[in-house]
Formats: C-alpha cells, structure tokens, sequence
C-alpha cells in the first residue's frame, strides 16, 4: 500500500498538470495508492502514523527536500519504505537519490530500487543530508579520543548524503558520516586561501563558548553543546540507478 | 622537494586530513591514511599511511604502516614499512622502521633501529587479540 504525501508548496494551480500526469502514469504502472495533502495546520506526523497504522508500507514524499524531512520524521519505523517525486525547486536529496523531477520519477518508484541508508543525528534531532554552520571556532571532541580545534572562525559541514566536487561523494552506506572544515588561511601571494579538515568519524562532541546556530537539512538548531552521531541503516529508500553517492 | 598544501590537500572521504590552522589534542587512532598539516599533541596511530607537512609541529609518539615526515616531531617513531624523512624534517626522538631514506638537510636527534621488528609489533598491537577458550 502506497501514501503519498502532497507538500502544500505543491497544491497550487502550477503544479496542477503535472500532478494529473503523475497520477495517471502511478495508475499506469499500478502503484497508485492514498493521497493526504498537507496544510498549515495539519499534523504531518500524526497523519503518516495513522496511515502507516492501517498498512501503509510506502510512503512517498511528493514536494521537496522538506517534504522528505517531514516523511522521515513521521515514519519511525524502518519496515516502510521512504520515497520521492520531487517536484519545483529544493530537491538536492533527490538528486544524489539519483530522482529525476516529476512524472519521471514514477518509472523510478515503480522500478523499487530500495536501499537502507545511514542517518545521522544531533541532539537526537536526524538528518540525511548534511549538517552546515559558519563562522565557528568549537572544540570538537572525536569518538571520545581526541580534540580538534582551529585557530580561526572556520565553516563546518557534516555530511551523510552528499555529492560535491571539492570534496567528493559522501557515502550513507559506509556506517560513518564525513567531518569537514575550512579555515581561512591568510597568504601573501593569494588574498585568502581555505585549508580543510577532513575526518571520518562515528561518533562527535561539538562543544562552543560562543551560541552557534547549526542548519540541520535546512532546519535550525541552535546551542552551544551539540551530540552527533550515525545511525546505521536507519532508513530504507527507493534510488535510482543514475544516483550520485557510490 | 617541498611538502606543500598543494600535494597534501588533496583527499577522499577514506583519508583523514588535518589542516594547517588546526591543532589536535589526544589520541588520535585512524584505521585509513592520515594527512597533518597542523599541530598535534598526544598520541598518532594510524593502521594506514601518514604524511606529516612541512608546517606541521607534532609532540607525539607515532605509529603508522609507512611514513613521509616534511615536519617537526618530538616523540618516538614506530614505522612497520618504509620512513621518508624530507628535506625540511626535524626529529627528536627514537626511530624505528623497516627501510629509511633521509634527505639532505633532515635533522635526527635519536636512536634510529632497523631490525624491522619495533614496526611490525607496534602495528601488531592494534589487532585485537585473538579470543582462546
């Protein structure tokens, strides 16, 4: 049994077609299912839930990458399968996932390519993608063992799902997520070069003086003390095979 | 040759890579290749390869598989395979390694030990002993 979830973002008279011929070819390919369309003021947890209650075992977020977020967040359980057709602007996780935009993505949905990925989280609160802050100077603490801090403010980014041409593909499969941080070096040739940190890890302690406000998959979470960690295979999700993180 | 940001920066996600800018304190374990560019004080053990930069002042014992050193070390150094020591190297401490090349200009300040036996045991000692019932 398929959900899927309608972002409000998607309601509108502009995705109005696209929406009709997503519908008939899920008809088409015979995974059409239940449609719950998401509103200012109605609880997307709680309707997931009930819908996962009754049987749902699918459930595929039709929006963006904050859509996904509200799937993820909604489906505790690691037996139902997470999925989604993106749709309009935002949707860089479904790009890695290898998701083309719009009725395209059905073909990729009904082809099932499922696979458990790595989450991780901060303060309990989960991610899949990454993990961004800027201007911070933190002491972070690795596996309980050693220490790293930098001289100078430095950008962080903590990454699970990721593909990047500086930095490479972040791999959600490997049981780790990927630390990185650039810190301003000054030069007299070259105004201002970045060196980066890059380490693997399972386990991290952010610890900072000064408030830093984390952006988690687009999300704020603000504090000065923060516990990351990976969840190993955590969710299960249909891919495409053009995806962009092995 | 010089050491520089430009062959060191270069990295993937199985490669942990300290920046210079960056100072670490502990014991750092890794099971992959490690690059320091930075500061570090404690202890490196790394089952992989280690590079250490031309910036770089370490005050630490390190254990690695084979070993370039461009930098500053105080501590004691157990290498299993092969040691480089470059031009701009600077060791205080005991050297043990299997094959060690040195570069003219390198400094050693210690003991140097090549009957292959200190590397081999001291990565030995990062597997976990074998359970015997």
């Amino acid at each position: 049994m398929y959900l899927y979830v309608y972002d409000e973002s998607v309601q509108g008279q502009r995705f109005e077609r696209e929406l009709a011929l997503i519908e008939t070819r899920l008809t088409d390919l015979g995974i059409s299912g239940k449609i719950a369309r998401l509103a200012l003021f109605r609880d997307a947890e709680e309707l997931i839930k009930d819908e996962i209650r009754r049987g749902t075992q699918t459930v595929v977020a039709v929006g963006n990458d904050q859509t996904l977020r509200k799937v993820m967040d909604a489906v505790a359980d690691p037996s139902v399968v997470i999925a989604i057709i993106p749709l309009g602007q935002g949707n860089n996780i479904a790009e890695i996932l290898g998701v083309p935009q719009g009725v395209a993505a059905c073909d990729v949905l009904s082809a099932r390519l499922v696979e458990e990925l790595d989450l991780g989280s901060v303060n309990g609160m989960r991610f899949l993608h990454m993990v961004t802050a800027e201007g911070v100077q933190p002491a972070c603490t690795f596996e309980g063992n050693y220490t790293l801090r930098p001289d100078t403010r430095s950008s962080l980014m903590i990454r699970n799902l990721a593909q990047s041409a500086d930095f490479g593909a972040a791999n959600p499969t490997d049981g780790k997520l990927e630390f990185i941080m650039k810190t301003p070096r000054r030069s007299w040739l070259i105004k201002k070069i970045e060196a980066v940190t890059n380490v693997p890890f399972a386990h991290l302690q952010i610890r900072s003086d000064d408030l830093i406000t984390l952006q988690v998959d687009g999300e704020k979470l603000e504090g000065n003390d923060f516990d990351i960690k990976v969840l190993p295979r955590q969710i299960r999700i249909v891919t495409g095979k053009d995806r962009k993180y092995v | 040759m010089a050491f520089g940001i430009s062959t060191m920066a270069k990295h993937n996600g199985e490669e942990t890579v300290i920046a210079h800018g960056v100072r670490v304190e502990g014991e750092f374990n890794s099971e992959g290749n490690v690059v320091i560019e930075g500061d570090v004080q404690g202890i490196i053990r790394t089952a992989g390869d280690l590079r250490i930069g031309d910036a770089s002042k370490i005050t630490a014992d390190v254990t690695a598989a084979n070993a370039v050193i461009a930098g500053e070390v105080r501590g004691n150094i157990t290498i299993a395979g092969k040691l480089e020591l470059l031009a701009t190297s600077k060791i205080i401490g005991d050297v043990a390694a299997e094959t060690i090349s040195v570069m003219a200009g390198s400094q050693i300040n210690g003991r140097i030990t090549m009957d292959g036996t200190a590397g081999r045991k001291a990565m030995k000692r990062e597997e976990p002993e074998p359970e015997v019932e």
